[in-house]
């Protein structure tokens, strides 16, 4: 990975040799624990610089403490979020919509948004999203007592919610899979043509529903109107784009992670199939535990925080995996403790732009291990396989064979 | 015992609105209403465990009885005064 040089201002003892995409454990590692990895962080400065710690190889501040994180994030005038993370892989210069806006379009925006999202449609969101849990889980069930969690279960659940939520039917569901996969794991050559792909799906479908209305998501939005106008045809594809690309892949890798815990944790396994009205904490603690999303924000001017000299242009991670293992927040950050109480994690981030599908999150995990439990017996990961996890912008895990022969 | 609601630092976490929906009321976007919140005797506990799970800490517990809160008003008038 090509490594910038670290900038003048940096103090070199603030200079850390960690990375989220290659530190130990950030690869992809068969049986690894990349949570557990990065919470070694604590052991040293509250705030460090790390000289290779996006994607594409740039440096970044590291907030390692929940406090910290939560003032940066709350903080969207200093830290700002206009990064054009996806419009930047083909060299363009437009915001994915709200999360890369910055107050106070950003606001606009997510006023227009949130109702669709709210916690109460979530909820009656419910029925939809259990009976499809139901209906794959109970097909796993019927065809033997192994099988890969995240092809058979994970991704077709949370996708198809996804695509149900869009108005598409899931008869194209692994080719939107492979996107979402290629989109965030792909190579500088891959993301590209995959981005262009996706852009035009985006503007193919908001296209056909400026002709055909239906009560569905692009419906809403190529009628809605901001300020008294509709929106542009980069706003329409700004918040298309978002909306593919944060519902494809976080709820998954969650219920990934969360089932690979059980596996290899038979009493918390058991207790919560014999006492299911504990999932929804438990759930809660899981999230804190194995979050999937490190957001980074860029100083919007020079800053003095907490000892960084923070200058004007400088990237700054505030990783959820990070803060959710602080011990000034948590209480023994690195037990899992499925009744923790005042769990006030960091998975959906913090301030303005706190995870817009937080709640419709919340929902399919806590009905997605309700429904697997309450149908799949004792189950273990299959004698032979080892789960393979990785870090990076979005942490995740593959080939997680699970067993209850 | 009130609940002192900071609404700026409210970004629709819900989850107060998840401990005790009776007492943390939200609006169609999921961000809690405006104004302080007067727990109602016997709900203090769920109060305390809906405020404790802020992740923003837009909840502040005012444990001062009531009339306590008035007398210090009452006290700082006169002060002023």
């Amino acid at each position: 990975m090509a490594t910038n040089p670290v900038p003048d201002h940096v103090p070199p003892e603030m200079v850390r040799d960690f990375s989220l995409f290659t530190s130990p454990g950030m690869p992809p590692t068969p049986n690894g624990d990349p949570h557990a990895a990065v919470a070694c962080v604590h052991a040293g400065l509250a705030i460090f610089y790390s000289p290779y710690n996006t994607r594409d190889g740039l440096g970044t501040w590291v907030v390692t403490r929940a406090k910290d994180q939560r003032r940066v994030l709350q903080d969207a005038e200093t830290f700002s979020s206009h990064r054009s993370i996806f419009a930047s892989a083909l060299g363009e210069n437009w915001p994915m919509i709200p999360l890369e806006l910055d107050p106070p379009a950003h606001g606009v925006f997510r006023s227009l948004l949130n109702p669709l999202l709210s916690p109460r449609r979530a909820m009656a969101l419910e029925p939809t999203v259990r009976k499809r849990a139901i209906a794959l889980i109970d097909r796993i069930a019927a065809s033997g007592t192994s099988c890969d969690v995240m092809k058979d279960f994970a991704f077709p659940f949370t996708v198809n919610i996804f695509l149900r939520f869009l108005g598409l039917s899931d008869d194209r569901l692994d080719i939107f899979v492979g996107w979402g996969h290629d989109l965030l794991h792909g190579d500088d050559v891959k993301r590209p043509v995959v981005a262009r792909t996706v852009l035009a799906f985006i503007d193919e479908l908001a296209a056909m529903r400026r002709k055909e209305p239906v009560d569905d998501f692009m419906t809403f939005i190529v009628q809605a109107e901001v300020e008294g106008r509709p929106l542009t045809d980069e706003e329409v594809r700004g918040i298309g784009v978002l909306l593919f690309v944060a519902g494809l892949d976080t709820v998954a890798a969650a219920i990934g992670f969360d089932l690979a815990y059980l596996a290899r944790n038979l009493k918390d396994q058991e207790l919560l199939r014999s006492e299911p009205n504990r999932i929804v904490i438990a759930a809660e603690e899981l999230l804190r535990a194995y979050p999937t999303v490190q957001m980074i924000r860029v100083a919007t001017k020079d800053i003095d925080f907490e000892g960084a000299p923070i200058r004007k242009g400088d990237y700054v991670s505030c990783a959820t995996m990070i803060a959710n293992r602080d011990p000034a927040e948590f209480e023994c950050p690195n037990t899992i403790d499925l009744a923790r109480e005042d769990n006030r994690h960091a998975a959906f981030g913090y301030g303005p732009h706190r995870c817009l599908g937080s709640h419709l999150a919340r929902r399919e995990i806590v009905i997605g291990l309700e429904e697997w439990l309450a149908r799949i017996p004792a189950f273990r990961i299959k004698e032979g396989t080892a789960p393979i996890t990785y870090g990076g912008h979005v942490f995740g895990i593959e080939n997680l064979i699970l067993d209850w022969s | 015992m009130r609940i002192i609601v900071h609404n700026a630092k409210c970004q629709g976490h819900a989850r107060c609105w998840a401990q005790a929906p009776d007492i943390f009321k939200l609006d169609d976007e999921g961000y809690i209403l405006p104004g302080d919140i007067k727990v109602a005797e016997g709900e203090e506990l769920l109060a305390t465990r809906g405020a404790r799970s802020c992740p923003e800490r837009a909840l502040e517990i005012d444990r001062t009885p009531a009339e306590r809160v008035e007398s210090v008003v009452l006290q700082s008038r006169f002060w002023r005064a």
